[in-house]
């Protein structure tokens, strides 16, 4: 297994995450699926990593995990160093809220709300009050070029455009990771291009971004490369800075 | 402070969700409505029913006992006084001398007979022999004229005092102080009329369609052998406190008159306002509970629908749950969001039945009897539409609200 890298100048090496063999297995009747086989990865903060690998590899598992939307079958994740095992759906949600963005492939909007009302939900279920919200969701939509959008339902809106909300409802909340599962899958490259350079300011200003992908060319827009293949790590490489990663 | 911005959410939710499925919402509420103009419609009924009654009585009141031959309340139990010998007009003025001093006692005489002014006859009115004290134990005032007198009484003389349906059947616009009228076939002549009482309970004694005469000329003139009369004694106690000891009292009087020994039975019996109110109480208990069984049962089939909406409105949205989870929303949101949906459709169902029963009430009211719906009754059905709504939707919030986001998420 390659060993953690840090590449940006930026990560001192605080840990954002440590999974440590984890497994993941999916009970179906009498079959079993392992889509995790023993995982152990350290994220540091500020650190940029895709996630790449064959369709069903796991990808889309293990940033469910480090997402805390499952809960793995065995071995350990703590998120900022606070182990996440044991705890209530309670407490899930408010990791989830705080301390996740999740950036999905098919957007994942609320379709009956506007943009700022999508941007401003994190807020909501956070409690944070409503003179206070108005200036950070603006602030969102602002950062991911949408301000004369704010007003528009999603179904008003182009795939980019879609993408660039759920942008800015994953980062309105300070999130300590944002985790983007193939976010310019369903997009031209183009558009996708657009999208990867408003995940690339974000980084640039210090976020800590986990990124599954199948391109190459999009992958090469982070530092560090993590391969799966059936369920377990197969490589974990820095990319040098200007390089084309892989292939 | 976070809980009641999670609320606001869920309530935005549940008001989004409704406008957009406005058509079946409304189908939905069918249900809810009839249940509530049912639950309306039989507590302003029963609460009609016992206004009128109290109404009808008022002239009766709390603080007089009535010494009769019967029950005013008989049950299936009437073989037990069908052979009591009536109240004589001599026993009453001995209970009234036994009990001078301590109570007001009116004895007073009644039967049915066939009134006759010129060419306008009525049928079957109520007559009835009574003294001067008849204003003393009742509340009913002579509105023009006078009453009986004490001399009217002790003079047998021919005079009567009408009630207001009498005056109007009789006489209509015209006069009817010093005209000449016939009862039977003996004349009297009429020096006052009655205020009106009003409210006639359901096939009960009409206060209005009643002519007062000297108890005396009662007998003198429809009277016949003293053994066949039936008199009704009023006595009336100082105070409503002391109703109690004064009834023990006549009881013991009313033995001693006629003659009792110590192991007979009463032949004779006491009645009060609160017996009639009792046993109307009784009856009207049986009736609500009745009616609310009924429309227990439309609310409930209401109910139905709307849980098996909720559980459609919570499927139809599962991803959105899912979504709303990934991004932090706790369970006790999602199932807010849906409790508020179902109490939303409900009250929608709950205010629109309020005014239909009103409606409804308006036109009864117009029409058959009077009727009307009361604040308290419209707010309790209010509160009982969107008690069926938390109720309904519990079941389906719940699941709603115990998805795992992963399965919501991934759930086409
Ligand atoms: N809910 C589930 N129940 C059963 N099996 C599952 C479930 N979710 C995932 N799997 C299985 O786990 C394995 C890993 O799935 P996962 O979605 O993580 O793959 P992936 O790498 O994201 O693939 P893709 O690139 O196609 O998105 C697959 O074999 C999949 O069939
Ligand atoms: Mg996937």
């Amino acid at each position: 297994m390659g060993q953690p890298i840090s590449s940006s100048p930026a990560t001192a090496g605080r840990i954002a995450l440590s999974l440590r063999d984890v497994v993941k297995t999916y009970v179906m009747g009498a079959d079993e699926v392992h889509a995790l086989r023993g995982v152990s990865l350290d994220v540091a903060t500020n650190e940029y990593v895709a996630i790449m690998g064959a369709s069903g590899s796991g990808k889309s598992t293990l940033m469910n995990v480090i997402g805390c939307l499952d809960v793995p079958t065995s071995g350990t994740y703590s998120l900022e160093g606070q182990p996440v095992a044991g705890m209530s759906e309670y407490q899930l949600a408010e990791i989830r809220n705080q301390r996740i963005g999740f950036v999905f492939q098919t957007f994942n909007l609320i379709p009956r709300s506007n943009v700022f009302h999508n941007v401003e939900l994190p807020l909501i279920y956070a409690g944070v009050p409503r003179a206070q919200r108005r200036p950070r969701v603006e602030d969102a939509i602002a950062r991911v070029g949408l301000t004369n959008r704010m007003r528009h339902k999603p179904n008003e809106l182009s795939g980019g455009q879609r993408q660039r909300v759920a942008i800015a409802r994953a980062l309105v909340g300070q999130p300590s990771i944002i985790l983007a599962d193939e976010p310019t899958g369903n997009l031209d490259s183009k558009t996708g291009d657009e999208i990867m350079a408003v995940l690339d300011e974000l980084h640039q200003a210090g976020q800590t971004i986990l990124l599954v992908t199948h391109e190459t060319y999009i992958a090469r827009h982070a530092l560090r490369i993590v391969r799966l293949r059936d369920g377990m790590i197969e490589s974990d490489d820095a990319v040098p800075a200007g390089s084309l990663a892989g292939q | 402070m976070k809980a009641r911005l999670d609320l606001e959410e869920s309530f935005r939710i549940a008001l989004g969700s409704l406008r957009a499925n406005k058509a079946r919402g409304t189908l939905t509420t069918l249900g809810i409505i009839i249940g509530i103009v049912a639950v309306i419609l039989t507590m302003t009924a029963a609460h009609g029913l016992q206004n009128t009654f109290r109404q009808s009585f008022s002239a009766v009141g709390a603080d007089v006992i009535y010494v009769s031959r019967m029950p005013w309340v008989v049950m299936n139990d009437f073989f037990l006084y069908r052979n009591r010998p009536g109240l004589e007009l001599r026993q009453a003025d001995l209970l009234a001398s036994k009990l001078r001093g301590r109570a007001i006692v009116n004895p007073s005489i009644g039967g049915q007979r066939d009134l006759k002014y010129r060419s306008a006859t009525m049928e079957g009115v109520t007559i009835i022999g009574t003294t001067e004290r008849q204003t003393l134990v009742s509340t009913a005032q002579p509105e023009l004229g006078r009453f009986i007198t004490d001399y009217d009484v002790t003079r047998r003389k021919n005079v009567c005092v009408i009630g207001t349906d009498v005056r109007d059947g009789l006489f209509g616009d015209a006069a009817a102080v010093n005209q000449e009228l016939k009862i039977g076939r003996t004349t009297f002549r009429v020096i006052g009329v009655m205020e009106k009482q009003g409210g006639a309970f359901l096939g009960g004694p009409n206060f209005d369609r009643q002519v007062f005469v000297p108890i005396t000329s009662y007998v003198k003139a429809f009277g016949g052998d003293r053994r066949q009369q039936n008199v009704d004694v009023a006595v009336k106690a100082p105070s409503h406190e002391a109703v109690a000891a004064l009834e023990f009292e006549v009881i013991g009087e009313m033995r001693k008159i006629r003659q009792l020994r110590p192991a007979e039975a009463d032949n004779f019996s006491i009645n009060k306002l609160d017996t009639l109110v009792g046993a109307f109480d009784n009856i009207m208990g049986v009736v609500l509970l009745v009616g609310l069984l009924i429309t227990g049962i439309s609310l409930f089939v209401g109910g139905v629908g709307v849980m098996n909406i909720m559980f459609v409105s919570v499927t139809e949205r599962t991803r959105e749950i899912g979504i709303r989870k990934a991004i932090g929303a706790k369970p006790h949101s999602i199932l807010f969001q849906f409790l508020f949906e179902a109490a939303a459709i409900c009250l929608m169902g709950g205010l629109i039945g309020v005014v239909v029963a009103s409606v409804l009430t308006a036109v009864v009211n117009a029409t058959v009897m009077p009727a009307s719906v009361s604040i308290p009754i419209l707010l309790i059905a209010v509160l009982v539409a969107i008690g069926v709504g938390v109720a309904a939707g519990f079941l389906p919030a719940w699941r709603g609200a115990r998805l795992n986001p992963i399965d919501a998420l991934r759930y086409e």
